[in-house]
């Protein structure tokens, strides 16, 4: 055994995630002539297939010290990726060879690559199994004949990953393309660039006074005009379209100083004898700095594109049809409203509609943000996109795919994403009048000298060139892209640099409540048991119980008994039976164990006890949950659970208050709940119980009453209203989509974050007002001077470089801003 | 120093190369997954080398 697997051990946790191993968890396994110990069935199973596949190589690779996740659910009902109709949304099919790309779920390093890529590998039939490390993808092809796409998932499973197929054109194309053709000319800019410093050092060095000044005119010329037709085709039809709308955008005097730049040179390259000096380097310089903000720009982009494209994967691609020929899988898009669909416990609702037999609890914190589930039985509604929980449940289709609340959803991100109004930065309001002033400069200078014809030319360009924007068009970039560049470092992911602009005129915060305010999960807050009753005992008999749940509330009582070091995992559980909505009950070492809902006990036939029920029900209406629990037929207890705040929501809140900025908040919760976090937090305006188009309507009315608007969310149905709001803030931890449609994201979940966030808004645009009163100090030097046709190339030479260094150099100070932190 | 007529159009012809060198390799995709890649060359076919000392090398399977 070689010494990365005995180091693999060393630590004791699970062999394969590397976890702490419960006390009294019993799963192990003889591998490789030793015994391993599991912290669960699915690392155990997962270990065993690797090892029975011959690839117990992965551990060895596995980075030391890395705790990997324990291995996701995998998915169910794979079967239905066999069906040729569904096939051809994301499968390329040539006869029987296939190929298909996977989103996997559980890549975490280099070893998962080798581990999948070789696993696949040795299923017969698989020809090539490649994955992309940086996306999570896997690209697969097989042949269908010998080996189906179901079994290839269910592979993947065994060895510890989840795959969904997608199809990645649909997805990113059309901008993924538009952002080639832009690194293109970015590549083209930058090789014309360092050719063309270097003919500009040699002529800057004395190369204009000797014989090869021509040589050296005209090889620039050759390297600036395909740089100006290719690279800087953007900036002119940018300009052009921008004219035509009748405004004058940051693309126009671009375009304006690089034609102008370049004629001019043109007019002294061709210019027999010499007048004055050529500025191809200007042109090539300026395309390739602009280029790189106008490309990093279209890559946030992509992101947003792909926030659409990962809400249309929650939507169920196949249901169970219920026929009077029995049950038939068909894809969504095939059935009508009115047919009936079967939805198996934990997976997800196809279609919305009606539940018409069964009975179970549905997750749908995609709709409210809550992640306790919501009982549904006959009558109920339900959502497509939503998880059903442990029972079964026959659903009357009511609407079509096109008109599911999930469409809505992701009609309503297309929607904000189009109409929202793009941000007028600083320097789009100064630029027109900089560019109007500068052309009446220059009209006026060729007007003074214009007895002269060379000299009045000379002049008059000097004026524009001089004035250009190389250091008006850089104080804006520069400093996003140093304040972007210093937030990444401390967490705060910038994904749209003019959005730092904006943060610092927010007048409006809008939280989400569950999971942005509140951890989101429920926490035993205390227990309340009658009297001579032992707190402790009833915790063991209680999670004892309830460990056997997936309800939240069981969870949280499960770890309330991990925290309080109480045991539970000896007792002899029998007869476990769980009513979704209701509690549970089960025999614990032969006694009889009731938990739930008041309502619960009493249908079980227990008569609950005065006091307990009264201290129960003053607590509820401070919107506590209270589990009601009873031990051989006798009200013994009351296990009080709530949402808790965020540590750092009180000082967040605070310190906005303080700042006089506005608070809403809002949440798919009850109005009870919602109004006691709000009193925990000193009390804001309150919108409970909204759906996620009311999320988005509330922050678009805010916005009509002249606000503008931040919003903090995290979850799915928060996502139109991330994209409506002038500023969209999404935690870390929060769903993909949320974080997609988010302007900035905080890597950690610090509340804190948010002001750090805003405090690097207001450094960001003081610094960009600074930078633009420092180009404006240059220009109100260097434009006299032009203007008295007094500005030499050598003066040129050395005040353009300086004017860009002060600017670089004042924006690299935003950096200090977290210094003093 | 005539020879600059051939070293700068000969420079130029140099780095417009390399342009379609980088343009080759993102239309082909080699800067789809830098951290994959990265790894993988690491960690290929040495498995069993690793594993048993004594068991027969198993050359290349897969790819």
């Amino acid at each position: 055994m070689s010494e990365a697997v005995q180091s693999h051990l060393a630590h004791a946790g699970c062999f394969h995630c590397g976890q702490e191993i419960a006390p009294d968890a019993d799963f192990h396994s003889q591998l490789d002539s030793a015994q391993r110990d599991f912290c669960c069935f699915a690392c155990k199973s997962v270990c065993e297939a690797i090892y029975e596949s011959g690839l117990q190589g992965y551990y060895q690779r596995t980075p030391q010290g890395t705790l990997l996740a324990p291995p996701p659910t995998p998915p169910k009902d794979v079967e239905m990726y066999d069906m040729d109709e569904l096939q051809q949304d994301f499968v390329s099919c040539k006869g029987d060879a296939r190929e298909t790309h996977l989103l996997v779920e559980g890549i975490h390093c280099a070893a998962c690559v080798w581990l999948i890529e070789r696993g696949m590998m040795k299923v017969p039939g698989v020809s090539y199994a490649n994955v992309n490390l940086a996306a999570k993808r896997l690209h697969l092809k097989w042949d269908n004949q010998q080996v189906k796409l179901s079994a290839l998932i269910k592979k993947l499973a065994t060895i510890g990953y989840s795959g969904v197929p997608y199809d990645p054109e649909t997805a990113e194309g059309i901008v993924k393309k538009a952002n080639r053709s832009m690194l293109y000319r970015l590549f083209f800019a930058g090789f014309a660039m360092t050719n063309m410093n270097l003919i500009a050092i040699a002529l800057y060095g004395g190369a204009d006074m000797g014989k090869f000044r021509e040589f050296f005119e005209w090889m620039g010329w050759a390297l600036a005009t395909p740089t100006l037709l290719y690279s800087a085709y953007p900036f002119f039809k940018g300009a052009y379209s921008g004219l035509r709308n009748g405004r004058l955008t940051m693309d126009a005097p671009i375009a304006l100083g690089l034609s102008v730049t370049y004629l001019y040179s043109v007019h002294v390259t061709l210019s027999p004898e010499a007048v004055g000096d050529v500025y191809w380097d200007t042109v090539s310089n300026l395309t390739f700095i602009i280029l790189i903000g106008r490309y990093l720009e279209g890559l946030f982009r992509q992101q947003a594109v792909a926030a659409t494209h990962r809400l249309m994967e929650l939507q169920p691609r196949v249901a169970t049809l219920l026929t009077e020929a029995g049950e038939k899988m068909v894809a969504v898009r095939n059935i009508v409203v009115g047919d009936r669909v079967l939805v198996k416990p934990g997976s997800k609702i196809p279609m919305d509609g009606v539940v018409r037999e069964g009975h179970s609890s549905v997750d749908e914190s995609l709709l409210s943000g809550e992640s306790t589930p919501r009982t549904k039985s006959v009558g109920a509604t339900v959502t497509a996109g939503t998880l059903n929980g442990s029972g079964a449940l026959v659903v009357e289709v009511q609407a079509s795919v096109q008109d599911s609340t999930l469409s809505k959803i992701v009609r309503l991100v297309e929607e904000a994403q189009s109409s929202k109004a793009p941000i007028q930065r600083v320097s789009d309001r100064i630029v027109p009048w900089f560019v109007l002033v500068t052309l009446v400069c220059a009209a006026l200078t060729y007007f003074i000298w214009h007895d002269n014809f060379q000299l009045a030319l000379m002049a008059a360009t000097s004026v524009l060139i001089i004035t250009c924007p190389c250091a008006l068009g850089m104080a804006t970039p520069m400093s996003i892209a140093v304040a972007s560049g210093a937030g990444a470092k401390h967490g705060i992911l910038v994904k749209n640099g003019a959005v730092l602009e904006r943060l610092s005129k927010v007048t409006h915060f809008v939280f989400d409540k569950t999971g942005t305010l509140t951890v989101g999960k429920m926490k035993m807050e205390q227990m309340l048991v009658g009297a001579g009753q032992d707190q402790a005992a009833l915790l063991s008999l209680a999670a004892a119980v309830e460990r056997y749940s997936e309800h939240n509330v069981a969870h949280a009582v499960v770890n309330a008994a991990e925290e309080g070091k109480v045991a539970y995992r000896s007792q002899a559980v029998t007869g476990f039976h769980a009513t979704p909505g209701a509690g549970v009950e089960a025999e614990v070492n032969g006694v009889r164990v009731v938990l739930g809902t008041l309502d619960w006990l009493t249908r079980n036939g227990i008569q609950p006890e005065v006091a307990l029920r009264e201290k129960s029900a003053e607590l509820e209406r401070h919107a506590k949950t209270c589990i009601h629990m009873a031990i051989a037929g006798e009200h013994r207890g009351v296990i009080v659970l709530a949402d808790t705040l965020r540590a750092d929501a009180q000082a967040l809140v605070g310190a906005l208050r303080e700042a006089g900025i506005g608070m809403t908040l809002l949440s798919g919760d009850r109005q009870a709940v919602a109004e006691e976090i709000a009193r925990q937090l000193g009390g804001m305006e309150v919108i409970a119980e909204v759906l996620p188009q009311d999320k988005d309507r509330v922050i678009q009315s805010l916005q009509q009453q002249g606000k503008v608007v931040a919003m903090v969310g995290d979850g799915v149905n928060d996502a139109p209203a991330l994209i409506r709001a002038d500023v969209g803030i999404a935690l870390g931890s929060g769903t993909d989509v949320s974080v997609e449609s988010a302007d900035i994201v905080l890597m950690r979940n610090e509340l804190d974050k948010v002001r750090q966030a805003t405090l690097l808004s207001r450094r960001t645009l003081r610094t960009i007002k600074q930078n633009i009163g420092l180009s404006f100090v240059y220009n109100s030097i260097m434009v006299p001077l032009a203007m008295s046709a007094h500005v030499t190339p050598v003066v040129a030479a050395i005040t353009m470089p300086i004017s860009s260094l002060l600017v670089i150099g004042n924006a690299a100070r935003i950096r200090n801003m977290f210094r003093k932190d | 120093m005539e020879v600059i007529y051939s070293l700068i159009p000969g420079m130029m012809a140099f780095g417009l190369f390399f342009v379609g060198v980088l343009v080759w390799a993102v239309k082909h995709g080699q800067y789809e997954d830098m951290e994959g890649n990265a790894s993988r060359i690491l960690l290929d076919d040495d498995e069993d080398a690793l594993l048993h000392s004594d068991a027969p090398k198993n050359k290349k399977d897969g790819e």
